[in-house]
């Protein structure tokens, strides 16, 4: 019979998977696997709420004053958040209801009592495409209602930034205090 | 005979129906590492408003990144803050719409724009931030803010607050939104 010497031994136990206990391991190891499992749901909870509030920022500068002169030239495209919608001005005079022609009233009237932003960034896109140097401009100026809801300056800083498809109008917004 | 006694130890291994377990506390440890990893970067960023019945975003199309640059000034339902600092109780929606911040709170009554407790917070902010930009190599004596509101703020405060920091050399303002709407 084949006597095996002390390293052969050895490599036949650790095979075998008989392992000598270390005295830790006699006196018993903490089982940490519940803690990690309590972990890891806390982990994907995590993630999963992050995926629903990415956030984002619109860039706009300071308000100007009424009776102080502004930079503008050209165009001079102004929104107005009114109570029956959106009032759209530029250099050349009010521009009428349907965004067709100047003249007085609302030009983006509500709908279902609702401000209609995508008739409004149709507007906006309309006016832009009127003239090779209104194609050029970048500045809007936005002004509402004292009582006009933050959201809704948002929804109209949206539309006229840039269309439903993608395609930039005004990125530069400046806010106008109304007189 | 020691390598076939060996080939018989793996052989008797293999044979068994399944592995009395899989070691997955490697990958626990790892998950444990992201979490605390995600929860750190989440803290710190400025992107990380918590959305609650006094503070709801608004929600937009832009996909762009929020801003992390400038004072943040939070204006909730009830109250203004520069920063963690609450600066100004608000009065109730409907006087706010009409009023803003209250004529208590401005110098030259209601019709006025410039909000006085916020524009002294604003001075103390603005001692740290010209050396933070300075620091980054950005000129000092102009500025940004990340304006986080509710989504129910009327115009009128908003254009008050805004003026406010127009007053202390911020020039550029970054509306935080939500992104979302389609």
């Amino acid at each position: 019979m084949t006597v095996l010497d002390a390293a052969q031994r050895v490599q036949l136990r650790r095979l075998c998977g008989a392992r000598s206990l270390s005295s830790e391991a006699e006196v018993g190891e903490l089982n940490v696997v519940p803690f990690l499992d309590i972990i890891v749901n806390v982990l994907i909870f995590v993630l999963a709420t992050l995926a629903v509030t990415f956030t984002a920022s619109l860039d706009v500068k300071a308000p100007s004053l009424p009776g102080f002169s502004t930079t503008s030239q050209g165009l001079d495209l102004t929104v107005l958040i009114v109570n029956e919608g959106f009032a759209v001005k530029t250099a050349g005079g009010n521009v009428a209801p349907g965004c067709e022609a100047p003249g007085p009233g609302v030009a983006i009237p509500k709908r279902g009592g609702d401000y209609d932003l995508p008739a409004l960034s149709a507007c906006i896109r309309k006016l832009k495409q009127s003239s090779p140097e209104a194609q050029q401009e970048r500045q809007i100026f936005l002004s509402a209602n004292p009582g006009v809801e933050y959201h809704v300056v948002i929804g109209v800083i949206d539309a006229v930034r840039a269309t439903p498809e993608g395609d930039p109008l005004f990125s530069d917004v400046s806010f106008r205090v109304p007189r | 005979m020691t390598r076939a006694l060996a080939r018989a130890a793996r052989f008797r291994r293999s044979e068994g129906t399944a592995p009395e377990h899989v070691n997955i506390v490697p990958m626990l440890d790892m998950m444990v590492i992201i979490l605390v990893f995600l929860l750190k970067s989440m803290s710190e960023s400025s992107a990380a408003i918590p959305q609650h019945d006094d503070l709801r975003l608004p929600s937009a199309r832009a996909q762009t990144d929020p801003a992390e640059r400038g004072i943040v000034v939070t204006v909730s339902k009830s109250q203004i803050l520069v920063g963690d600092q609450s600066v100004l109780e608000l009065p109730t929606h409907g006087s706010v719409a009409s009023e803003g911040a209250g004529a208590s709170a401005k110098r030259g009554g209601a019709a006025e724009l410039y909000i006085v407790p916020l524009g002294e917070a604003l001075r103390r902010a603005r001692v740290t931030d010209r050396a933070v930009r300075a620091a980054q190599g950005l000129d000092p004596k102009a500025s940004e803010a990340v304006i986080v509101a509710d989504r129910s703020t009327p115009y009128r405060l908003l254009v008050e607050v805004l003026y406010t920091l127009g007053q202390h050399e911020v020039g550029l303002y970054h509306l935080m939104v939500v992104q979302g709407r389609g």
